[in-house]
């Protein structure tokens, strides 16, 4: 693969990631205890940072983790077809189940996470004061919905090892870039004086579309490595 | 006016119905309409007044009732803060299913 057509498949995946929803439900949860108990816009901003800034972190440790895992195993050009097409499969497959399971089918924009961990993260909402621990709750969101975001993770990591290593940091940072910006977004909107409510009323109104569309892009994300990769290299075409 | 102090709030948690009672307690609900209605923009002094309102009137409902679930309270909660401030009371209901 050329380099743009790489940093445009680490940006649909990034856009992917982007598109899940339980970092932006912690942060609204977050702004909306923190604006309830009468803290200054400013000390809201300050925790919507930190948590955005934890998020970013867990982010790129977490796609580092993983291309540092592929690297060990296969080397940085010599990684297997196979590897491709099980990652593709991976993507497809947790694409489907998004299609079915993402939000659960009752009011509201509940997910399908583990209820306990669930209720953890509503409880460290409510209780979070500093900035410091905006910064885990940041970190521990993004564990929260690694099953979501594994697929588009591994994609990108794969097609990381192909580029030169300045690419390479290049396209890290394009990912974790894109996918903060649901969180600037709401971040933006929460520090603009936008109301909590109007924000999650969206949310909830939308949220079929927000499954459709994240679930489809991961089929299509799936298909279009898995034909420009695996088919294309397999036939001999590249 | 009757306060509802006497009343027990029955609340149930999670998978194991695990179930816990306590008073009830104006002051918490008071606290949690605050919040709900600040998160929306309400100014301080409004959102003060929207709650007193709502707890006396959540208050008057709980008179000669012995014992309710937490799930009723906040929807007898909701439903009065409905006329009041419908953003409100949409975050209020809904602040436990964010995700």
């Amino acid at each position: 693969m050329d380099i743009p057509s790489s940093l445009a498949i680490v940006a649909l995946a990034a856009l992917i990631h982007a598109s899940f929803q339980l970092s932006v439900s912690v942060l609204t949860l977050l702004s909306g205890h923190a604006i309830g108990s009468k803290r200054s816009q400013a000390k809201v901003l300050r925790l919507s940072w930190g948590f955005i800034t934890g998020v970013g972190v867990m982010t790129l440790l977490t796609l580092s983790f993983i291309s540092l895992i592929l690297l060990h195993s296969f080397g940085p050009v010599d990684v297997p077809l196979v590897v491709w097409a099980i990652a593709c499969g991976l993507v497809f497959g947790i694409g489907v189940a998004v299609w079915i399971f993402y939000f659960r089918k009752e009011k509201g924009t509940k997910l399908w996470i583990p209820r306990s961990f669930a209720e953890h993260l509503t409880d460290r909402s409510k209780t979070t004061k500093h900035s410091v621990e905006a910064f885990s709750l940041g970190l521990t969101s993004v564990i929260g919905e690694l099953i979501f975001i594994i697929p588009s993770m591994v994609i990108t990591a794969l097609v990381l090892l192909e580029l030169p290593s300045v690419w390479q940091l290049a396209g890290i940072a394009i990912y974790v870039l894109i996918s903060l910006l649901g969180l600037l977004v709401v971040s933006s909107l929460i520090g603009g004086g936008y109301s909590i409510s109007k924000i999650q009323k969206w949310r909830e109104e939308n949220k079929g579309f927000l499954q459709f569309s994240a679930g489809s892009a991961l089929v299509a994300l799936g298909f279009f490595v898995y034909i420009s990769k695996v088919v294309a290299e397999a036939s001999g075409v590249v | 006016m009757h306060h509802g102090g006497q009343t027990l709030i029955v609340k149930r948690h999670g998978h194991g119905h695990h179930a816990e009672s306590e008073h009830f307690d104006p002051d918490k609900m008071r606290n949690s309409i605050v919040a709900a209605c600040l998160s929306c923009g309400v100014p301080h002094g409004h959102a003060d007044s929207i709650s007193r309102r709502i707890t006396g009137e959540v208050a008057e409902w709980l008179k000669d009732k012995p014992e309710v679930t937490s799930e009723d309270l906040r929807r007898t909660a909701t439903h009065y803060l409905k006329t009041h401030h419908p953003d409100a009371a949409y975050l209020y209901e809904h602040h436990r299913s964010t995700f």
